[in-house]
């Protein structure tokens, strides 16, 4: 039943920006996300000025806490609604949520949704990892050196245990994005891999070896997201917001009711029902893919495929061009660039360019329907959205 | 200039737990040799981590017992790659997720290295590890008759 209170249709993005990502030595994070909010302007067609809420995520190589407010003066400009959300890799789909609902129950007009961070040359590798590691309890896991690579490894050998998900499995997902990489302009890494050269790359924590991994990298992306009834006065196509979903299951990854079954499958649901969608519906997908077998679990329970059945479908291709559900055509966070929180904002902003049919030689045939699914912290934070063309108005 | 040399050393020491009001008792009971899980007086809940209340019944009637120690592995990972400079000299190691008899499940560390015996509901024992004289950590080894 569609909850009566709905934010389909009534916000759409109407900008999207990105700085160069990758390596990008000698640029701070405000710096980046300003370039990528400049672009963002830039593609609407639109002033700064119209720009009336801001919402961002925070950057580890920043010292600001409040970086919304940062950025804000950064561009010179006063908004009277802003914040600077905090649930690690879901915040972008979070964020999104947050700021249709905002336009839609009047706090703001057009918000600015960006997160840009320099994980790469910002900070040592050592740094940004243990900027990573310090988001575990500090008395219930970290004492026990467990990163949070561990937290979503965990969840991957037991799916493996209990489905016989395989690593070669695993490994397909990371050359499939791969691929997609190869074709996307900016990408950080463009060399093709094989499933042998994943296998044999170094072992991380098991079962991940270091292909199975997100990148390290720099970047930032810019959303602007308006009206409906505004979204027609900028130049592109308006991308619209159709539902929207989160979960929060748990904080400690002992405390996960089930390590092969997600809170993506609440937030799913909850995000298909206000589109009046379902799975079978989406043409082109965006999925956090901070690692291999976090993609498998994902196409489960935002039911692309049946509860173990991922690894098979992998294989067969229905994560790619052709198959079922095209899937992270950017090449993701395995190949396209990992900033930290700002990773998720390049599968919003890839999504809506695929719907805006304008990716070029990486186009999915006539996408009217993307899905974005966002997530962080072993499994505990979960965000879906969905968007769609004005023909799924 | 200071600000990024205390971040480099503090990068380098252990992050170690300061107990709070809610989980004093249960780091106490670590340097006995025990480990404390909370039992709820009026619902019967078994839980760990350490509340002030009950995380079934939110009743604040809670009492600490000494677990059995017993527990089998639900999931494991191998780590191979230290999660920052202070874990460097541990690696190779194996982080555990132990479903412990009384039900709780918690985050632990196998005692010693022997990875090729790993195995998902293996039965594993507490053993507590001295880090100092204040602080002793719950990690679980192996059943010998494994």
């Amino acid at each position: 039943m569609q909850n009566k209170r709905s934010i389909r249709g009534k916000v759409a993005i109407v900008g999207v920006g990105q700085s160069p990502s990758g390596r990008v030595p000698g640029r701070s994070p405000l710096d980046l996300t300003a370039d990528a909010t400049l672009k963002a302007l830039a593609d609407a067609g639109m002033d700064k000025s119209e720009i009336d809420g801001v919402l961002t995520g925070n950057a580890f190589a920043s010292s600001f806490h409040r970086f919304s407010v940062a950025l804000s003066e950064y561009l010179n400009i006063q908004p009277s609604f802003s914040n600077t959300l905090q649930v690690s890799g879901a915040t972008a789909g979070a964020a999104v949520n947050i700021a249709a609902a905002a336009i839609n129950g009047g706090l703001a007009d057009t918000v600015l949704v960006a997160c840009g961070d320099s994980l790469l040359t910002g900070m040592t590798p050592d740094m940004a990892i243990r900027a990573m590691t310090e988001s575990r309890d500090q008395q219930y896991e970290m004492p026990f050196g467990i990163p949070v690579a561990n937290t979503f490894a965990m969840t991957a050998q037991r799916h493996m245990k209990e489905y016989g998900t395989t690593s070669e499995q695993l490994a397909q997902v990371a050359v499939t994005f791969r691929e997609h990489a190869r074709r996307t302009p900016g990408a950080q890494k463009t060399d093709s891999i094989t499933v042998e050269d994943v296998l044999n790359s170094k072992m991380v924590t098991t079962p991940y070896h270091k292909l199975d991994c997100s990148l390290i990298s720099d970047g930032a992306v810019a959303l602007i997201l308006t009206s409906a009834e505004k979204a027609h006065e900028y130049t592109q196509e308006p991308i619209y917001i159709l539902g929207g979903g989160e979960y929060y299951s748990h904080e400690h990854i002992f405390l996960m009711p089930e390590l092969t079954q997600t809170g993506a499958v609440q937030a799913a649901k909850k995000a298909y029902e206000m589109a009046g969608v379902t799975a079978k519906d989406i043409d082109v997908a965006g999925i956090y893919d901070c690692f291999t077998g976090t993609v498998l679990m994902m196409l489960e329970d935002l039911g692309f495929c049946k509860k173990g059945e991922s690894g098979p479908f992998v294989e067969a291709g229905e994560i790619t061009y052709g198959g079922a559900i095209p899937t992270n055509t950017h090449g993701g966070m395995l190949s396209y660039a990992h900033p930290g929180i700002p990773a998720a904002w390049f599968h919003f902003a890839e999504v809506v360019r695929q719907l805006r049919n304008s990716c070029g030689e990486r186009q999915v045939a006539s996408a009217e329907l993307g899905l974005v699914h966002t997530l962080g912290a072993g499994f505990s934070t979960q965000a879906t959205t969905i968007l769609g063309t004005g023909s799924t108005l | 200039m200071s600000e990024q040399k205390v971040g480099v050393e503090e990068a380098l020491k252990k992050p170690l737990p300061t107990p709070d009001g809610d989980s004093q008792p249960m780091w106490d009971g670590f340097k006995e040799g025990k480990l404390l899980l909370q039992h709820c007086g009026d619902c019967g809940h078994v839980q760990y981590y350490q509340q002030g209340i009950c995380r079934n019944c939110q009743s604040p009637n809670l009492q600490h017992q000494k677990a059995s120690g017993r527990g089998v592995i639900h999931s494991y990972s191998v780590v191979h790659r230290a999660p920052g400079p202070a874990f460097r000299d541990d690696v190779p190691y194996a982080v555990l997720l132990v479903e412990l008899e009384e039900g709780p499940r918690m985050i632990s560390r196998l005692v010693g290295q022997d990875f090729d015996s790993l195995d998902f509901d293996l039965p594993v024992r507490l053993e507590t590890i001295k880090v100092s004289d204040e602080l002793f950590l719950p990690y679980f080894a192996l059943n010998e008759c494994n």
